[in-house]
């Protein structure tokens, strides 16, 4: 009895402490938030090139609060090593990063060159628990602080052309090594840092050295660096299977006709989740530190979020929020377990590690 | 005859403070500056080992990492063989078509030269897919009309190829840029000794070859060494039919480690540093040809004729040569890209409705494409006559052969050209952020431009001093016994004589400027924010019709200025 009795304590007043962390704002406060920002004049946000930015969010979040976004857009690379320079002149120029899970792990976070996000995040609808698939706020950190995980989607897995590649004819990961494909099948270069790296990680983890070796090696993948170059040749059927083309870009080849089924789950291989396309983080020493909170908790709002997620394509992880606009293979499914290729243990150390046994077996072709 | 420009230069008393020396002096110390620290900052970073923001460590790991890389010396080796194979053959129709333009009677030269003009500036991203669209195997316009041929068994071309690869670059690159260069100094060339020659009994091609080529070697050398280490460099043909058929260059190893997580700016710098290495030698080879007694002067002020050789019946042939190359290789593409940029999705004729003009009108009502659009002018510019301003003055005392560090400063501003460009931008970044300069130059307009003037002192300076070369001395000896001052004798013999050559480097550095996306990428605010970068993100987000449509805009944009200004050009130097 006694035990139970410290149960329920420990769980009121853990609940308790976790309300304080992330304290709703009144709307008179809030209201006081949003006038202060205003008077900061901007917020700068750093991200990569994005349309769903350009076109949806900066007109949308200017038009709510009267604060204009300044959205310093370009590769993570480059966008730390400037603000790396930046910093060791003592100029702190930018508030808020919507990196990649890579980039906001191993370059943001390790570097430490952003300042704790929680204690920010005061917007009731952001803050109410009830709100979010997870229950709260989904910080992705060891500390839970800095780096807010936002998205949840079920990752596609490859797209083939039902025209050239008929939907029995791939059931099971090994269909793949089908001889009939050889030199069918098109991948982003997998030499080199980026989603198919990423992918021959996840394969070399999940099924081993040699499906690797005989999938890129004896299939013959075709390699690009171009994206566009993918889904050109999947819709073609030059290469009717695309192991790393993007949803965003097969959709209006979809509505134009073209028979492209995205495959999200196979035999013999976990379906995989991911956080893509950003986590939040806060820059430190951001120089408009209230536009900054305004934006984070905006754009974690339901109106905000929603924004985002329908241009770009992706299930969130707002309770609220209607994903009627999704294939419904990108929403995860209660109950079934997936590989969580944004979990933080997997960024930082095992994707990498994957990463460098991929390419040992890959480069030594 | 004395070096082409000892006289030009104001002379002055024993005591007193020798101009030439402030000048040297004054560039020195800038170069070094702006040039040699940020590649020692760079150099200097490349043995840090310590992960981004942790205390310095040195050592070679980096370099012994970049160098070890598997595929790293394949992709060098490739690189130096499709730059030689390319420069070649292009250097070669490059003299012809300058000498064809500036030296003969052929008809349309300068029609000739204007589609040269535009075709340099023509965005290499999309006419390399238009070349996919026209030579792919299994559906390359060109290929499925050569299926239908009955002696024809199979795809004709392979865009995916070594011989693909190189077939492209004489497209996009090709002789546009080298072209350019070498008009206006062939233009420049008296016809005395041509005529000297003919005298002698020689035919066209022995003056060609032993009269013309030789005394504009200066020029056609510089262009060579600029176009080698630019083809070493090169990179987009190479990343979009190199990668699908396993063949990579060595820039592209250098990309792998410069956009690598986390950054491995350390192993792009040390493989960088083979660029430096190339250009040592070469810069050495090409003073030692310099040096001596060679004359390279046509130019003077005994006589100067014009007159272009005759060509007979041969102008129309040559004409028409030059037509089917110039349709062939730029206008057939070209005209791919201008339909891929009204097209729903590019290249894909078989959906529905296939033509629109939604990607014009999106990227003309885009908000932030009049603001670019400004920027992107002002930048242009500031750079195109910063340049001219500049490195006028660097090439007129480089050709003087009275500075004592004349083989410094020459060895400084080629720095930016072995550079990748996001290393010169990261330099260039630190420079602005470790001086004073950070409170008027970063993130503005102005430090973009500054930043693209550094990135254009090779061409520019070359260019400049490949025209000086050509001045003989007695042009300002008899201004000045006729009692003009040296100011006087600028602007009035000088100035126009190379008005060409500002012109033509004045346009390029132009139209560089609003095409340079790696120099701003790291310098520009949401203020300053230029074209270029937003073509880059169109092209980073697979939006390419729009790219296409930017791509066009920005060369038209450049057109219409190259007309302006070779009319400005010629005007100036009476050729008009």
């Amino acid at each position: 009895m006694n035990r139970i009795l410290v149960a329920v304590l420990v769980l009121v007043l853990g609940g308790y402490g976790a309300a304080r962390a992330q304290t709703k704002a009144s709307d008179k406060e809030w209201a006081a938030i949003v006038e202060a920002a205003k008077k900061e004049g901007k917020v700068v946000v750093a991200g990569s090139p994005d349309p769903v930015m350009r076109n949806d969010v900066i007109p949308k979040f200017t038009a709510r609060f009267g604060i204009p976004i300044e959205f310093i857009a370009g590769r993570s690379s480059q966008i730390v090593s400037r603000v790396e320079t930046e910093r060791a002149s003592g100029i702190f120029s930018i508030d808020l990063y919507l990196a990649g899970p890579d980039t906001s792990a191993n370059e943001l976070y390790n570097g430490k060159m952003i300042d704790p996000l929680r204690p920010l995040l005061v917007m009731p609808e952001v803050v109410d628990g009830s709100k979010w698939k997870s229950g709260k706020v989904w910080l992705a950190d060891p500390q839970e602080q800095f780096v807010v995980r936002a998205f949840n989607s079920i990752a596609s897995l490859l797209f083939v052309n039902t025209d050239h590649v008929k939907t029995d004819e791939m059931r099971h990961i090994k269909d793949l090594l089908n001889p009939k494909w050889r030199g069918k099948i098109s991948a982003e270069d997998p030499t080199t840092t980026g989603a198919g790296a990423n992918m021959a990680a996840r394969l070399y983890s999940q099924i081993g050295e040699e499906f690797v070796k005989n999938l890129y090696i004896e299939q013959k993948v075709v390699p690009t660096r171009e994206r566009r170059q993918m889904s050109d040749w999947l819709a073609r059927g030059t290469q009717p299977i695309c192991l790393n083309c993007r949803e965003d870009d097969v959709r209006p080849l979809v509505k134009d006709g073209f028979k492209i089924l995205e495959i999200f789950e196979l035999n013999g291989i976990p379906g995989t989740i991911n956080g893509s396309p950003w986590m939040l983080t806060l820059a430190n020493k951001a120089p408009h530190p209230k536009a900054a909170q305004v934006f984070a908790n905006w754009i974690l709002s339901k109106e905000g979020l929603e924004t985002y997620a329908k241009g770009y394509g992706s299930a969130t992880l707002r309770a609220d929020i209607d994903e009627s606009y999704l294939n419904p293979g990108n929403l995860p499914k209660k109950g079934v377990k997936y590989f969580d290729d944004t979990d933080w243990k997997w960024i930082v150390g095992g994707r990498h590690e994957n990463r460098e046994k991929a390419w040992k077996v890959l480069k030594a072709k | 005859m004395k070096a082409p420009t000892d006289i030009l230069l104001p002379m002055t008393g024993r005591f007193r403070l020798r101009p030439i020396r402030v000048a040297e002096f004054s560039f020195l110390i800038f170069l070094l500056v702006v040039m040699g620290l940020p590649l020692l900052f760079l150099l200097s970073g490349s043995f840090n080992l310590a992960a981004p923001g942790k205390p310095a460590v040195y050592g070679f790991g980096n370099w012994v990492r970049a160098f070890t890389d598997s595929g790293t010396l394949s992709a060098l080796w490739m690189s130096f063989l499709l730059s030689v194979v390319r420069l070649i053959p292009a250097m070669i129709l490059s003299v012809l078509f300058a000498w064809l333009i500036a030296r003969t009677d052929m008809p349309g030269g300068k029609f000739i030269e204007s589609i040269c003009w535009v075709a340099y500036f023509v965005p290499d991203f999309p006419l390399v897919l238009a070349w996919i669209l026209l030579l792919d195997p299994n559906f390359g316009f060109l290929n499925t009309i050569g299926k239908n041929l009955p002696f024809v068994d199979g795809a004709l071309f392979n865009p995916y190829s070594f011989w693909g690869i190189v077939w492209v670059h004489t497209s996009t690159g090709g002789i546009w840029f080298k072209v350019m260069l070498l008009v206006p100094v062939f233009r420049r060339l008296g016809a005395t000794l041509e005529e000297a020659a003919r005298v002698a009994g020689a035919n066209t091609t022995t003056m060609l070859w032993r009269i013309t080529l030789p005394v504009l070697a200066p020029m056609i050398l510089a262009v060579s060494v600029l176009s080698f280490i630019r083809g070493l460099q090169s990179f987009n043909t190479e990343l979009l039919l190199g990668t699908p058929a396993g063949l990579y260059v060595y820039s592209t190893k250098i990309y792998d480690f410069l956009h690598r997580e986390p950054r491995a700016y350390g192993e792009a710098t040390a493989l960088g540093s083979v660029f430096l290495f190339v250009l040592a030698i070469l810069l050495f080879f090409y003073w030692k040809f310099l040096s001596g007694n060679k004359k390279f002067t046509v130019v003077t002020g005994q006589g100067y004729s014009t007159l272009r050789v005759k060509l007979g019946k041969w102008r129309y042939v040559a004409f028409a040569s030059c037509l089917l190359y110039v349709i062939v290789m730029m206008l057939l593409p070209l005209a791919f890209l201008v339909l891929g940029s009204f097209m729903r999705r590019y290249g894909f004729f078989n959906i529905a409705a296939p033509f629109t003009v939604n990607h014009w009108y999106n990227m003309l009502t885009d908000p932030i494409f009049l603001v670019a659009l400004k920027n992107s002018l002002i930048i242009a510019s500031v750079t195109a006559v910063g340049g001219i301003m500049l490195y006028s003055g660097l090439a007129y005392l480089l050709v003087s052969r009275r500075t004592k560090f004349a083989p410094l400063l020459e060895s400084l501003c080629w720095i930016p050209h072995v550079l990748p460009g996001i290393l010169l931008s990261l330099s260039v970044l630190w420079l602005f952020l470790a001086t004073p300069l950070r409170f008027f130059l970063y993130g503005t307009v102005w430090g973009i431009a500054f930043a693209l003037i550094l990135a254009d002192s090779p061409v520019t300076t070359q260019a400049f001093k490949a025209g000086l070369l050509q001045l003989g001395g007695d042009l300002e000896e008899s201004a000045r016994v006729s009692g003009a001052g040296w100011l006087y004798t600028y602007r009035r013999i000088l100035l126009p004589l190379l008005a060409p050559i500002a012109a033509a480097v004045g346009l390029m550095n132009f139209g560089s400027a609003l095409t340079s996306i790696s120099t701003p990428v790291l310098l520009y605010s949401h203020e300053s924010r230029p074209l270029a970068i937003l073509l880059l993100e169109y092209s980073f987000t697979g939006e390419l019709e729009r790219a296409a449509a930017l791509g066009l805009l920005i060369t038209l944009i450049i057109g219409t200025m190259m007309l302006i200004g070779r009319k400005f050009g010629l005007k100036l130097s009476g050729n008009d």
